[in-house]
């Protein structure tokens, strides 16, 4: 009974993962607010509720993105899964954000 | 500007061409990366952080930007009909709106009425009677809020002077600024009406607003769905009650003598295979209640009901219960959401026991008990954990030291605390996801 168990709960089923990012703004600055709206974009369109986004101001918080080895805003940073990834400017480019996030651009329904 | 004085001169085209051209030169030094430089050649960047003072340099479009936003606010708030003033950390008013200023030229409403440049707790401290007890109030108020010790604080006042009876609410919020904590004062004045709170109620509607009331208080979240008046109808049958770990509400096949509604503690629904393992199906918290199988016309328990988590909760009989369940469409709605919450756990459940490793499941749960308790802090063992689970012991194990290696949770003694609610989520399977949308969904 008791090996049953453990084999039932063994790996090899794919378990949807999700991407954990953050994102480097300076207050309410044009590219920062484009950032945003744009990676809210992506989000809703590609990955649904699987995310997690922590979004930093650096005007507040410099200290932080300084110690996360962020130079410039805004900057996107995905922390998990790895490997982690970097994009920087206004996200405008959503092909590279994708590619960034490790996302197929497939849209979810 | 001094007419006396003549203007200061325009910056010419070929300084301000020079500015920028050092600006930028600075910017590549200090920004070495290829995708950075690109971005800031593209004009795709707001700011740089400086590494030698660690200060965010906003680039001059985002100056610009941020100026003009920063206008803006500053017109709102010297436009807002309410009195605001600014108190800096030691309590030196730096700011003050059209409205506080106005009042302070007329001052006969009571109330601190200090011009920019004023020390607020000085005044408060030096105010004279009747306004005093109040001043000294407003004081260590506004001391708690600079310390950190309180966010907001609040104070409605009754004075007497010789202009009459006058009432007004001061506030003071602190907000965080450049390292430090600033005071915003809004003062308000109350109307008599409003302080006799209205029109006068009659019996009934005094009663239904201490339903209210009640019902606004109650931590349980089923209970708080319901409309004053179906809530009141509940109240005179609600006992409150300690739950305490381990204890079973109800066992398979027994009769429900009462239904139960989580304050702050938490209750496995277990289905008992071959009389002794037990797995868990479903886990209620102050979402919801246990026994909402009476909903569906069935008095009896299919699951064993254990108390896992201690804390109170309100309970009612059973047969009193099912009587205002059939006469309140408003309980039958809330009850139905939830009993279909509560079938999505459940069917998401044991689909996560059968496909998911036990850390991913381990998570899923944690994070489930976290959000149906208060407290980011249980106490459970391995064999308890095991067989919510339904795995072996070692099984637990190696997941909880795997999460604890992932410094994710602590694991002491049996007291799990959670250290990293985000990392949790991502090592959760998916199901928490399911059951924690679609729970809260229902439930709400």
């Amino acid at each position: 009974m008791a090996s049953k168990r453990t084999k039932a709960s063994a790996p090899g089923v794919p378990i949807a993962t999700v991407v954990v990012m953050r994102l480097y703004v300076a207050g309410a600055a044009p590219n920062s607010i484009k950032a945003i709206t744009n990676l809210r974009a992506i989000c809703r369109r590609y990955l649904k509720d699987c995310y997690k986004l922590e979004i930093v101001d650096v005007c507040e918080h410099p200290r932080r993105a300084l110690d996360d080895g962020v130079l410039v805003t805004p900057s996107l940073a995905k922390v998990s899964p790895a490997p982690i990834s970097n994009v920087i400017g206004n996200l405008s480019d959503t092909r590279s954000v994708l590619a960034a996030l490790g996302v197929p651009a497939i849209e979810i329904e | 500007m001094n007419p006396l004085l003549p203007p200061p001169p325009a910056p010419r085209p070929a300084d301000l061409a020079s500015e920028e051209i050092a600006f930028r030169d600075w910017v590549r030094r200090v920004v070495k990366g290829a995708a950075e430089l690109q971005a800031f050649e593209a004009g795709e960047i707001d700011a740089v952080i400086d590494p030698a003072t660690g200060s965010a340099v906003l680039l001059p479009g985002a100056q610009a930007a941020l100026l003009s936003s920063s206008r803006l606010a500053l017109s709102a708030l010297e436009a807002l009909p309410g009195e605001l003033c600014v108190l800096n950390a030691s309590g030196t008013v730096v700011m003050t709106n059209r409205a506080w200023r106005a009042s302070v030229a007329t001052r006969a409403g009571g109330g601190p009425g200090i011009r920019e440049g004023g020390d607020f707790i000085a005044a408060c401290r030096e105010a004279s009677a009747p306004e005093r007890v109040h001043a000294e109030a407003f004081a260590t108020g506004l001391q708690n809020v600079l310390a950190g010790g309180r966010e907001v604080f609040r104070r409605e006042c009754v004075c007497r002077s010789a202009g009459g009876r006058y009432a007004f609410t001061l506030t003071i919020a602190g907000v965080a600024h450049d390292g430090a904590v600033l005071a915003v004062v809004t003062r308000e004045t109350v109307s008599e009406r409003k302080r006799a709170g209205g029109p006068r109620r009659s019996g009934r509607a005094r009663a239904s607003r201490i339903a209210a009331l009640a019902r606004a208080g109650t931590p349980n979240r089923l209970l708080a769905a319901l409309p004053a008046k179906d809530y009141e109808q509940l109240l005179p049958g609600l006992e409150p009650i300690k739950l305490t770990y381990g204890e079973v509400l109800y066992e398979p096949g027994e009769q429900m003598q009462y239904v139960y509604f989580p304050n702050n503690c938490l209750v496995s629904l277990l289905t008992v295979v071959e009389g002794h393992r037990a797995l868990e199906v479903g886990l209620v918290g102050r979402e919801g209640m246990i026994g909402s199988r009476l909903a569906l016309g069935i008095t009896a328990s299919p699951v064993r009901a254990l108390v896992q988590g201690t804390g109170s909760a309100v309970r009612m009989k059973s047969a009193r219960f099912l009587q205002a369940f059939r006469h309140s469409p408003a309980l039958q709605r809330v009850l139905f959401r939830f009993t279909d919450a509560l079938m999505l756990q459940v069917t998401q459940t044991a689909a996560c026991n059968r496909f998911h490793v036990v850390e991913s499941r381990l998570a899923r749960w944690l994070l489930m008990t976290r959000e149906r308790v208060p407290s980011g802090e249980f106490y459970l063992t391995h064999e308890f954990l095991a067989d919510m689970l339904g795995v072996r012991r070692v099984g637990v194990t190696s997941a909880a030291s795997a999460l604890q290696r992932q410094k994710l949770i602590r694991y002491r003694r049996g007291v799990i605390t959670i250290l990293d609610q985000q990392g949790l989520e991502a090592a959760a399977c998916s199901c928490y996801r399911h059951v924690q949308i679609m729970g809260l969904e229902a439930a709400t």
